[in-house]
C-alpha cells in the first residue's frame, strides 16, 4: 500500500501544489488529472523519490521510502514521459538489457508473445533510431511486463498510442489490479476501467 | 545477487554502445595524431628540440583529446532519463559513475597505448623515454578519465556553455601534467618519487570522483 501524507512542492519559492495526500491500496488505480503545468509529472517524480518534496512523507507498506529506498524500488516500475530505451541498441537488445538489469525471470517465449501482441516483432533487430514515436512508447510499456513489479507508475501512458494498443493497455491494467497490483498514472484521458479514482490536482494548486 | 546482475547488465550495455560508436574513438585518435603532426610541421625538422619537448607535446595532446570525450559520460543517459531507470534498478549513482569511468577508460584510453609509441616515432623520442611515457600514461589516464567524469557531471544542467567543461578539465589536470612530464627530465632517484606522487593523485581522484559525480548528478536531476 502506498501512502502519501501532505506533500508540498515548491519550485523557486512558487508553490506547485500543497498538502496532497493519497492512499493507494492493492487492486486500485489512481488517475492524476489536471491542466498542463499543474505538476502531474512532478507529483509522480516525488512519489518515486526522484524529486524530493519540501514537506510531507511517503510510505510504502508502512515504511518511509526515504529510509528504505532500494526496498521500495524493488516494487516499483516507473514509465517516464521520456523514452529510456537506448537509441544505439535494437529493440530486442533493449529488452534483454532491461530483463537482466531488473533480474527478471520472464521467459523468451513470453517476450516473443509481448512483441507479437504489440506488433513489434518485425522490428526486433531494428535500432530505436528508426522506430516511430508510438512504437518507442510501446517498447517503453513492455517494461511493465518485464519488470514484474507490484506498483506501476506511468506518466502519460496513452500519448502516441493507437486505439488497439490503448485497449490492450487498459486490459493489462485490469489484469494487473485483479492480481493485486496497484497503478498510478497521469493522463488527460480517463479510461473506462473499474476501481479507478480521479485525483484532481487543481484542488491542491495555489494560484 | 540482484545488483551483481544489474552491474553486469549495465557493463554489457555500455560496452555495446561504445562498440557501436567506434568511429568516435577513431576520430579522437585521429585528432591526437594530427595534433602531433601539426606540432612537427610548426616546429620544423630539429630533432634535438623534439627530444626535449616531445613528451610535453604528447601529454598536452592527450589532455586535449580527453576533452573530446566529455559529452560521452552522462549527457545521453541524463537527457533520456535512463540514469533514473538505472538508479531504480538498485544501483547507486556512485556505482553507475564507477562503471562509466571503467568503460570509458577501456574504450577511450586503452587505444592510446598503441598510438602513443607511434606518436613517439613521429617526434623522434628515444626508446627508454617512450617506456616512461607509457608508464606515466598508465597511471595518469585513469586520473584524466575521473576528471572528465567530474566535469561531465558538473555540466549536466548546462545546455549552452560547453567550453566551461573543458576549462574545468584543464584546471584539474595541471598537477598531472607537472608530475608526468617531470619524469623525463628528473634524475633517476626522483623518478620513483614522481611516480609515487602520481599514484597518490590517482588514488585521491578514484576515491572522490564517484561521490563528486554522483552528487552533481543528483543535483542535476533535482533541478531539472
Amino acid at each position: 500500500m502506498l501512502l502519501a501524507n501532505n506533500i508540498s512542492f515548491y519550485r523557486n519559492n512558487n508553490i506547485i501544489f500543497k498538502d496532497v495526500s493519497l492512499a493507494l491500496p492493492p487492486q486500485k488505480i489512481i488517475n492524476i488529472t489536471g491542466a498542463n503545468g499543474i505538476g502531474k509529472t512532478t507529483l509522480l517524480k516525488i512519489l518515486t523519490h526522484v524529486l524530493i518534496p519540501k514537506k510531507g512523507n511517503i510510505f510504502w507498506n508502512g515504511k518511509n521510502i526515504k529510509k528504505n529506498l532500494f526496498n521500495y524500488y524493488k516494487d516499483v516500475t516507473f514509465v517516464m514521459d521520456k523514452q529510456t530505451s537506448n537509441i544505439n541498441l535494437s529493440v530486442i537488445e533493449n529488452i534483454f538489457f532491461w530483463k537482466k538489469l531488473f533480474s527478471s525471470i520472464i521467459s523468451k517465449k513470453e517476450i516473443d508473445a509481448i512483441l507479437d501482441l504489440l506488433s513489434l516483432d518485425n522490428y526486433r533487430n531494428t535500432p530505436i533510431n528508426y522506430l516511430s514515436n508510438g512504437e518507442i512508447k510501446k517498447l517503453e510499456l513492455t517494461r511493465l511486463v518485464i519488470e514484474q513489479k507490484k506498483l506501476w507508475m506511468l506518466d502519460e501512458p496513452y500519448i502516441g498510442l493507437d486505439i488497439e494498443t490503448i485497449n490492450l493497455l487498459n486490459e493489462t491494467f485490469i489484469n494487473h489490479t485483479k492480481s493485486g497490483g496497484m497503478i498510478i498514472f497521469s493522463s488527460h484521458y480517463v479510461p473506462d476501467i473499474p476501481n479507478i479514482e480521479n485525483l484532481q490536482l487543481e484542488n491542491y494548486a495555489q494560484r | 545477487m540482484h545488483s551483481v546482475n544489474s552491474i553486469l547488465a549495465l557493463f554489457y550495455r555500455e560496452l555495446k554502445i561504445s562498440y557501436r560508436n567506434f568511429s568516435d574513438i577513431l576520430s579522437i585518435l585521429m585528432f591526437f595524431l594530427l595534433g602531433i603532426l601539426i606540432f612537427v610541421f610548426s616546429i620544423g625538422p630539429n630533432t634535438e628540440i623534439f627530444n626535449e619537448i616531445g613528451i610535453g607535446v604528447i601529454w598536452t595532446l592527450i589532455l586535449l583529446s580527453n576533452n573530446l570525450s566529455l559529452r560521452k559520460f552522462y549527457q545521453n543517459d541524463f537527457n533520456d532519463g535512463s540514469i533514473i531507470l538505472l538508479h531504480m534498478s538498485g544501483l547507486s549513482y556512485e556505482l553507475i559513475v564507477l562503471i562509466k569511468i571503467m568503460i570509458i577508460w577501456i574504450f577511450l584510453q586503452l587505444p592510446f597505448f598503441i598510438i602513443i609509441p607511434l606518436a613517439a616515432i613521429l617526434l623522434n623520442i628515444e626508446l627508454p623515454n617512450v617506456n616512461l611515457i607509457l608508464i606515466s600514461f598508465l597511471i595518469g589516464s585513469p586520473i584524466l578519465t575521473s576528471i572528465a567524469s567530474i566535469s561531465g557531471s558538473m555540466n549536466l544542467l548546462n545546455q549552452r556553455n560547453f567550453a566551461i567543461g573543458s576549462v574545468i578539465i584543464m584546471i584539474l589536470s595541471i598537477p598531472i601534467i607537472i608530475f608526468s612530464v617531470g619524469i623525463i627530465n628528473a634524475s633517476e632517484e626522483i623518478v620513483r618519487a614522481q611516480l609515487q606522487i602520481l599514484i597518490g593523485i590517482l588514488f585521491f581522484f578514484l576515491a572522490i570522483t564517484p561521490w563528486v559525480s554522483a552528487a552533481c548528478i543528483k543535483l542535476a536531476i533535482q533541478n531539472k
